[in-house]
């Protein structure tokens, strides 16, 4: 009991001094995760909203492959893309592993699917009438795209937040693409996992304080977000 | 706008959903200033014909006629989005405050927004509801925000599915007396309905669809099972 409160201080205390390593890896975490998010969002939508409104060949297949991408390991999205970008495989080439850029295709490739299944189930609960309404009432259709989006934004706000939650926090592909090189490819769950495994557990601590903010910040943003009408009266 | 101006002219019109052949051959005609009922049993093709009419539904077969000779539905179809404005059974409103709803039907026209949709909440009698959330009223109010708001497009002709279906006495004679404005401002009217007899004082003839073709009728049949002609029930 006595460590885990001396370690929980110390977790304080390099926090608030504002520790470079632990700063640095905590930075890196938002910049791969934030630029995995933002580079998936747009064709992710894009994704969801053709398989909610039109109709074509596979459409159901594509559905349910997306559903099922959501329960598949981070440390087979990283082992997949491992043998893709390693010296020997098909973009060996590009010479990306062990670096951020690889961090992001991996991150990119676990938060895709979940953006597009919880969109999908978002724009799937809409009401047809949404969408012709906007038609009859002269919106072309990129302005009708922006208002049926706008009818469902809490879904996904809340989509954004889920896959944004998942690749902050996962290990598994960070490890294998990254490599957890300091100051380098070490992100916050790479940096954890290692300083647990050597006993090191005030920047372990410090870190998961981080995670924990970041979730709840993030959820009361969706709850402030929704507002009243979030709530069942 | 000529009251004597033919507005939509369907001709030809077919449509099959699956094996189930909903409409065939349909036709109608609309002119400035004129309404007309459609009536038919549920299932009948009302609002399968409505929604063809208001450019939402692609017809297998069928000419349209807006003012610009016959052409298909395809070729005309924008121009049936920019004149005619299609309600639905329960109309859908935005997200946001009715003043958000009556803006949306503004959105690139150069106008006052605000003091358009002004007279648009006084046009229907909803001034007190400026800042309501939309979803929050009933369903007579709904329908009368709904029809401010297609008013505000400024449409040749309206199309209403069932307009003052689950509406209660009072909220049915103040949507029916908007529509009796529009009528009067020169606007196009066709409704659907299973139920005539509301729209006595304001339809000028009433069309019948059965079994995916329309007939002018000659005679009205009241829910109660009686008849009577068509000229007596608009007399």
């Amino acid at each position: 009991m006595s460590n885990l409160t001396s370690a929980t201080t110390e977790a304080i205390s390099l926090l608030f001094a504002g520790d470079k390593e632990l700063w640095g890896i905590i930075g890196i975490s938002f910049r791969v995760s934030t630029t995995a998010i933002l580079l998936s969002v747009i064709p992710a939508l894009a994704t969801a909203f053709l398989l909610a409104y039109i109709n074509f060949p596979g459409r159901r297949f594509l559905i349910s492959l997306f559903s099922s991408l959501l329960s598949v390991p981070a440390v087979v999205v990283g082992l997949t893309l491992y043998l893709v970008l390693s010296r020997h495989g098909p973009l060996g080439e590009w010479r990306l592993l062990f670096t951020q850029t690889a961090m992001v295709f991996g991150q990119m490739a676990l938060c895709f699917p979940i953006l597009v299944a919880m969109s999908h189930a978002a724009l799937q609960s809409t009401d047809k009438r949404a969408w012709e309404t906007a038609r009859t009432l002269g919106a072309g259709v990129i302005r009708t795209i922006f208002t049926v989006l706008r009818e469902v934004r809490f879904g996904l706000f809340a989509a954004l937040l889920a896959a944004y939650g998942r690749i902050i926090a996962e290990v598994g592909a960070s490890m294998m693409l990254g490599g957890n090189i300091l100051n380098h490819t070490r992100n916050i769950p790479t940096a954890i996992a290692l300083e647990t495994s050597k006993g090191e557990f005030a920047q372990g601590i410090a870190l998961g304080m981080v995670l924990l903010m970041l979730a709840f910040t993030l959820n009361f943003m969706l709850q402030h977000f929704q507002g009243k009408e979030g709530l069942v009266e | 706008m000529s009251a004597q101006k033919i507005q939509l002219a369907l001709s030809g019109v077919q449509k099959r959903f699956g094996n189930r052949l909903v409409l065939e051959n349909a036709a109608l005609e609309l002119t400035g200033g004129e309404c007309k009922l459609l009536c038919g049993e549920n299932g009948a093709g009302k609002t399968t014909l409505l929604r063809i009419a208001a450019g939402l539904e692609k017809p297998d077969k069928g000419n349209i006629n807006t003012g610009l000779g016959d052409v298909s539905w395809r070729r005309c179809r924008k121009t049936l989005q920019e004149k005619i404005v299609y309600l639905h059974q329960q109309p859908y409103l935005f997200d946001g405050s009715v003043m958000h709803n009556l803006k949306f039907a503004l959105s690139g026209k150069k106008m006052n927004k605000k003091e358009s949709a002004h007279r648009a909440l006084q046009w229907a009698g909803l001034e007190e509801l400026e800042h309501h959330a939309a979803r929050t009223l009933s369903g007579g109010e709904k329908q009368r925000v709904a029809l401010a708001r297609a008013w505000l497009r400024n449409p040749a002709v309206m199309l209403l599915d069932e307009p003052t279906a689950n509406m209660d006495a009072p909220a049915r004679l103040r949507a029916l007396e908007l529509l009796q404005q529009l009528k009067q401002e020169g606007l196009a009217l066709l409704i659907a309905t299973h139920d005539p007899v509301q729209f006595r004082n304001l339809v000028d003839s009433c069309l019948t669809l059965k079994n995916g073709k329309i007939f002018k009728e000659k005679d009205v049949h009241y829910t109660d099972g009686s008849v009577v002609s068509i000229h007596q029930f608009i007399q």
